[in-house]
C-alpha cells in the first residue's frame, strides 16, 4: 500500500482548513469537553468523599470504581443505547443517535478515570491539610476544596487523562452517535468509517490531530505542574 | 464572666487496647497559660486534638464557655475558639500573606480588614522579610513562626500548641519562645504541650504532667 499519497492528501486538507474536517474537530473537542465539565465536579466530589470518609462497603466501593475503569466502552456504550432506545426506559427523551448521548456516554467513561485518580491524590494528600484548615475554622467544604487545590496536580492529571481517554473513544460513540455526518461523526469514528471504505487521507488526517491534541495536553499539564510535577 | 474558659472532664482515649488518655480533668482559665508536659508517647498531643476537635475521645465531657457537650461530638463553632498547631505545620501551597489570612477568609472577613490584621500578625511573628518566599521554601523555624502568626490573627480564645520549640535550631527557638511569653503576657490563654525545659519554666504559666494516661 502506498501511504505516501494519503499521507501528502492529508497534509493538504488539514492545511486548506477542510470545512468538514474541521467540523469533525470541533465536534470531538466540545462533545469531550462538555462531558469533563458536566462530570468532572461530581466525580471529583464523589473520589473526595471517597477517599476521606469512612464508611460500610467503602473498600467495596473504591473496587468497583476501579473495576469500572477496565470496562469496554462498547459495553458501556450498548447499556446506553438500551437505555435511551425507543423501547428503553429513558426512550421517551429521544436522545439516541444525537451529540447529547455522546456526551452521556463520555461522562459514564470518565467518572471512574476522574474519581480514581482522586481517590488516589487526596488519599496522598498530607493529613495536616484538611485538619490545618479545619482547626482555623474551615467549613468542611472549605476545607475540602483546600485539600484539593493542594493535591490540585493530581486533579489535573485525572481531568487530562479523562479528557484523553473521551476524546480518542470510538465504540461508545458510535453505538450511541451513530456516526452521523454533521451531527455525531468525532474523530474516532471518522476515522474508522474513512478507513473502512479505503480514504485514508481524510483517517491519517484526523490521526494527526487526536495525536497532536494528546501531546498538547500533556505539554500544557507539565507547564501548569511545574515545580509540583514528577520528579 | 466565668475565669474557666474550658473545662475536662473524664476525658478517655483508648489506642489498640491501651488507654492513653484514662479519665482526664483540666481546666484551663481565661488569659492563662499553661504547658502540659510528658514522656513521648504520654498522650499529650492526644490531648490536644481532642481538645481542638481534631481527633475524637471514646469518653468525656468538654465544657467551652458554659457550653456543654459530650464527647466525641465537638461542635462546629469551637472550632472558630480554639486553633491547634501541629509540631511540624503545614503550610498550604500559596503566600505567607495567604497563609496567615486563610482564616481570616473562612470567616468571611472584608480584604481591607484581614490585609491589616495580617500585616500585623506578620510583625509579631518577625516574618515580613520572608513573605516573599514561598511557604515551603522557609526554615524549620520560620514555617512555625508563620503558622503562629496564621493563628494568633485569629485571635482565638484558647491556642493549643504541639512541640513549637522541637527541632528548632537555637536562634528559631528563642524567636519561638519569645513569642510564647508575649502570648502569655498579652492574656492569650495558651495550652503547650512540649519537653523544652525553658518553655516548662516560662514565668507565669502553669504546668500540667501526662504520666500513664493521668493528668498530675
Amino acid at each position: 500500500m502506498d501511504l505516501l499519497e494519503p499521507t501528502r492528501e492529508a497534509f493538504a486538507l488539514l492545511l486548506r482548513g477542510d470545512a468538514e474536517l474541521l467540523q469533525i474537530i470541533w465536534l470531538s473537542i466540545w462533545l469531550s469537553l462538555a462531558a469533563i465539565a458536566l462530570s468532572g465536579p461530581p466525580s471529583v466530589a464523589f473520589g473526595f468523599l471517597l477517599a476521606k470518609r469512612r464508611f460500610p462497603g467503602q473498600r467495596s466501593l473504591v473496587v468497583v470504581v476501579q473495576a469500572l475503569l477496565s470496562f469496554p466502552t462498547v459495553v458501556i456504550g450498548l447499556v446506553i443505547y438500551l437505555l435511551l432506545s425507543r423501547r428503553g426506559p429513558l426512550g421517551s427523551f429521544e436522545l439516541l443517535f444525537s451529540p447529547t448521548a455522546i456526551v452521556i456516554g463520555y461522562m459514564v467513561i470518565a467518572f471512574p478515570i476522574l474519581v480514581v485518580f482522586t481517590v488516589s491524590a487526596v488519599q496522598g494528600a498530607d493529613p495536616r491539610v484538611y485538619e490545618t484548615a479545619r482547626s482555623l475554622g474551615a467549613s468542611r467544604l472549605r476545607a475540602a476544596l483546600t485539600t484539593l487545590h493542594e493535591v490540585r496536580f493530581g486533579i489535573i492529571a485525572a481531568v487530562v487523562n479523562a479528557f484523553g481517554r473521551v476524546v480518542s473513544e470510538v465504540g461508545c460513540a458510535i453505538m450511541v452517535g451513530g456516526n452521523i455526518a454533521g451531527l455525531t461523526r468525532n474523530m474516532p469514528t471518522a476515522i474508522a468509517l474513512e478507513t473502512s471504505k479505503g480514504d485514508f487521507a481524510q483517517g491519517i488526517a484526523l490521526g494527526m490531530v487526536l495525536m497532536a491534541l494528546a501531546l498538547g495536553i500533556n505539554v500544557v499539564m507539565a507547564l501548569l505542574q511545574g515545580e509540583g510535577g514528577l520528579k | 464572666m466565668s475565669p474557666v474558659l474550658l473545662q475536662a472532664e473524664g476525658i478517655v482515649r483508648r489506642l489498640g487496647g491501651r488507654r492513653v488518655l484514662d479519665g482526664i480533668r483540666l481546666g484551663i482559665a481565661r488569659g492563662q497559660g499553661y504547658v502540659l508536659s510528658g514522656d513521648n508517647g504520654s498522650g499529650k498531643t492526644t490531648l490536644l486534638r481532642i481538645l481542638s476537635g481534631l481527633d475524637a475521645a471514646d469518653a468525656g465531657v468538654l465544657r467551652f464557655q458554659g457550653e456543654q457537650t459530650l464527647l466525641p461530638r465537638y461542635p462546629d463553632a469551637w472550632r472558630l475558639r480554639a486553633v491547634y498547631v501541629h509540631q511540624h505545620p503545614y503550610l498550604f501551597h500559596t503566600s505567607v500573606t495567604g497563609n496567615i489570612a486563610y482564616g481570616l477568609k473562612a470567616r468571611g472577613e472584608s480584604r481591607a480588614r484581614w490585609l491589616q490584621k495580617v500585616e500585623a500578625a506578620m510583625d509579631w511573628a518577625g516574618v515580613r522579610e520572608v513573605a516573599a518566599v514561598p511557604p515551603q521554601k522557609l526554615s524549620g523555624g520560620e514555617k512555625q513562626r508563620v503558622a503562629m502568626a496564621r493563628a494568633k490573627v485569629l485571635a482565638p480564645q484558647l491556642l493549643l500548641l504541639d512541640e513549637p520549640t522541637a527541632n528548632l535550631d537555637a536562634d528559631g527557638r528563642r524567636r519561638i519562645i519569645d513569642l510564647l511569653a508575649s502570648l502569655c503576657a498579652e492574656g492569650v490563654s495558651v495550652l503547650i504541650a512540649c519537653h523544652d525545659r525553658e518553655l516548662i519554666e516560662l514565668p507565669g504559666v502553669q504546668r500540667f504532667h501526662l504520666e500513664n494516661g493521668k493528668l498530675l
